[in-house]
C-alpha cells in the first residue's frame, strides 16, 4: 500500500473578509422649481447654486472613482419622499443633501445630521378631555420601519459621518465649526442610510466664491466617506 | 500747469466739498427713514397684536432669547409684566420676542408674525400657532430656521414652568417645514436633558442661560403624524 506523502500542516483558513462594496453617493441639491430656497440680493438663488455645486461635486467624486447619483439634475423639485426614495433604492448608499443658507458668516460651512429622540408613547400623549375616551394602550413594536422615522436607526452613523466631513470642512473653510450639528432637517428624515446635510453660508456671497467652494466640499465629502468606510476610495 | 487743468482741479475740489457737505444731511435722512420704519412697524404690530394685559400681571425680569450673532441666540433680561396664567404668560413672552428685539440684527422672527393661538395640554405640551408670515418671511436655511425655532423654544423654556415640549403650527395647520428645511412635523423638547447621542456633539448641548448655537434645539419626532 503506497504511503501517502506527509501532508504539510494545514494552514488555518483565514476568516472570510466581509465584502465591502463601494457605496453609491446620492447628492441632493436642495429645493428646485418654484421653491427657490434662500435668495441673495445679488439675484442668486439657492436652488441654482446648489445644482451647480452638486454637478461639480459629482465630477470631482466621479474622478475619485465614486458612483454618484443626483436627486435632480435640472430645475425640478422632487418631493422630500422622492429624494429619500432615490437613496433608499440602493443597498450601499450615502446621502448628502447640499444647501446654501441665507444667513451665517459668509465662507463657513456646516454639516448636519438628523435629530431624533425618544419616540412619543401613548403614555406621553395628552389624557384627553375629562370623561372622554382614554388613549389606547401602546401597540407592540412593529418590525416595520415607519417611513417618517426611517433615518432613526442611522442617526449614530450619520452623526459620525457628519463629524468626519465637518472636520475636513473646518480645515478648508476658516471659521467653520469643528464638530457637526444636530438639527431636524426634513430631507434627511426618511433616508435609510448614513445621511448628512451640508449648508454653505451664504447665498449673499459672490457667485464665483460659492462655485469655488464646490471642489473643497467635494474633497471633504470624499475624505469623510473614506474615513467612514476604510475600504472605500 | 495749464489753465484747463487748473479749472478741472478746481471743479474736482468743489465737487468733493459739496459731497462732504451733502453727506451729513443724507445720513440724517437715512437715519430718519430707519426710525420711521421702526415706528411704522410698531404701529402695525400694535394693531395686529395689541399688548396682552391680565389681572395677575406682575413685572418680572424675563429672559428673552434673541439672536447674538449669525448662528446663536442668547438671553436678554427684560422687565416685563407677565401673567400668572401660563397660556397668557407664553403669549406675552412671544409677543415681546416678535415685537421688541433690541435691534434689527437681533431679530429672530419676522416682524409681521402674530401669535394666533397658544394652548397647553395636560401633559405639558405647548402648542404655539403662528400666522403665515412666520413661514413665508423667515429666511430659508437650516441655520436661520433653527435660530427662529430656538428663540421661541428657549424663551418659553426659561420663563414658563411646567412645559415639556413644543409643537409649532402655522395658521392652525401642521406643516412639513418652517421655511423649506427645518422639520416642524415633530415636537421640540423643553426643560429636558438632551438625548445622550446628541450630548456627545459639543455644540448640541443646550445651556439654559449661556448663548446657544442654532443647534441647541432638541426635537422629539412623533410617529403619529
Amino acid at each position: 500500500m503506497p504511503q501517502q506523502a506527509p501532508q504539510p500542516p494545514a494552514q488555518p483558513t483565514p476568516p472570510p473578509q466581509p465584502v465591502q462594496s463601494e457605496p453609491v453617493i446620492v447628492l441632493d441639491p436642495a429645493h428646485g422649481g418654484t421653491d427657490t430656497g434662500a435668495r441673495g440680493e445679488n439675484g442668486l438663488t439657492e436652488k441654482d447654486v446648489v445644482l451647480q455645486i452638486a454637478r461639480v461635486v459629482r465630477e470631482q467624486l466621479a474622478q475619485k472613482g465614486y458612483r454618484v447619483v443626483l436627486t435632480r439634475d435640472d430645475d425640478s423639485n422632487p418631493s422630500y419622499d422622492d429624494r429619500a426614495g432615490i437613496a433608499n433604492g440602493y443597498r450601499e448608499v450615502i446621502f448628502i443633501s447640499l444647501h446654501v443658507s441665507s444667513t451665517g458668516t459668509p465662507g463657513t460651512v456646516r454639516a448636519y445630521f438628523d435629530q431624533f429622540s425618544t419616540p412619543v408613547t401613548a403614555q406621553a400623549l395628552p389624557a384627553g378631555p375629562p370623561g372622554g375616551k382614554q388613549a389606547p394602550p401602546a401597540q407592540p413594536q412593529s418590525t416595520l420601519v415607519a417611513w417618517q422615522e426611517a433615518q432613526r436607526p442611522y442617526v449614530d452613523v450619520s452623526h459620525h459621518l457628519a463629524d468626519l466631513i465637518q472636520l475636513q470642512l473646518a480645515q478648508s473653510f476658516s471659521g467653520s465649526p469643528s464638530a457637526s450639528s444636530a438639527a431636524p432637517v426634513r430631507t434627511l428624515r426618511s433616508v435609510t442610510a448614513p445621511a448628512v446635510a451640508i449648508e454653505i453660508s451664504s447665498v449673499a456671497s459672490p457667485a464665483d466664491a460659492l462655485a469655488g467652494s464646490a471642489a473643497l466640499v467635494a474633497a471633504a465629502i470624499a475624505r469623510g466617506v473614506s474615513a467612514l468606510r476604510p475600504g472605500a476610495k | 500747469m495749464t489753465r484747463a487743468m487748473k479749472i478741472v482741479i478746481a471743479v474736482l475740489v468743489i465737487a468733493v466739498v459739496i459731497g462732504f457737505v451733502s453727506l451729513s444731511p443724507l445720513r440724517r435722512r437715512i437715519q430718519r427713514l430707519r426710525e420711521s420704519r421702526g415706528v411704522e412697524e410698531q404701529a402695525r404690530h400694535a394693531v395686529l397684536a395689541p399688548p396682552i394685559s391680565t389681572p395677575t400681571d406682575v413685572t418680572v425680569k424675563a429672559q428673552i432669547f434673541w439672536a447674538a450673532g449669525p448662528d446663536r441666540v442668547a438671553p436678554v433680561e427684560v422687565n416685563l409684566p407677565l401673567s400668572a396664567d401660563p397660556v397668557e404668560r407664553s403669549r406675552q413672552l412671544l409677543q415681546t420676542l416678535i415685537a421688541n428685539p433690541p435691534s434689527d440684527a437681533q431679530r429672530t422672527l419676522p416682524a409681521d408674525t402674530t401669535v394666533s393661538g397658544f394652548y397647553i395640554l395636560p401633559d405639558g405640551t405647548a402648542i404655539a400657532d403662528f400666522s403665515d408670515s412666520l413661514s413665508s418671511e423667515t429666511p430659508s436655511g437650516i441655520l436661520s430656521e433653527e435660530l427662529a425655532v430656538n428663540s421661541i423654544a428657549r424663551t418659553l423654556e426659561a420663563n414658563v414652568a411646567g412645559l415639556r415640549r413644543l409643537k409649532i403650527l402655522i395658521h392652525g395647520q401642521e406643516v412639513d417645514t418652517l421655511a423649506g428645511n427645518l422639520d416642524l412635523s415633530g415636537f421640540f423638547d423643553l426643560n429636558s436633558a438632551p438625548a445622550p447621542a446628541q450630548a456627545s456633539s459639543a455644540q448640541s448641548v443646550a445651556q439654559p442661560i449661556a448663548p446657544l448655537s442654532g443647534n441647541g434645539l432638541r426635537t422629539k419626532q412623533s410617529s403619529n403624524h
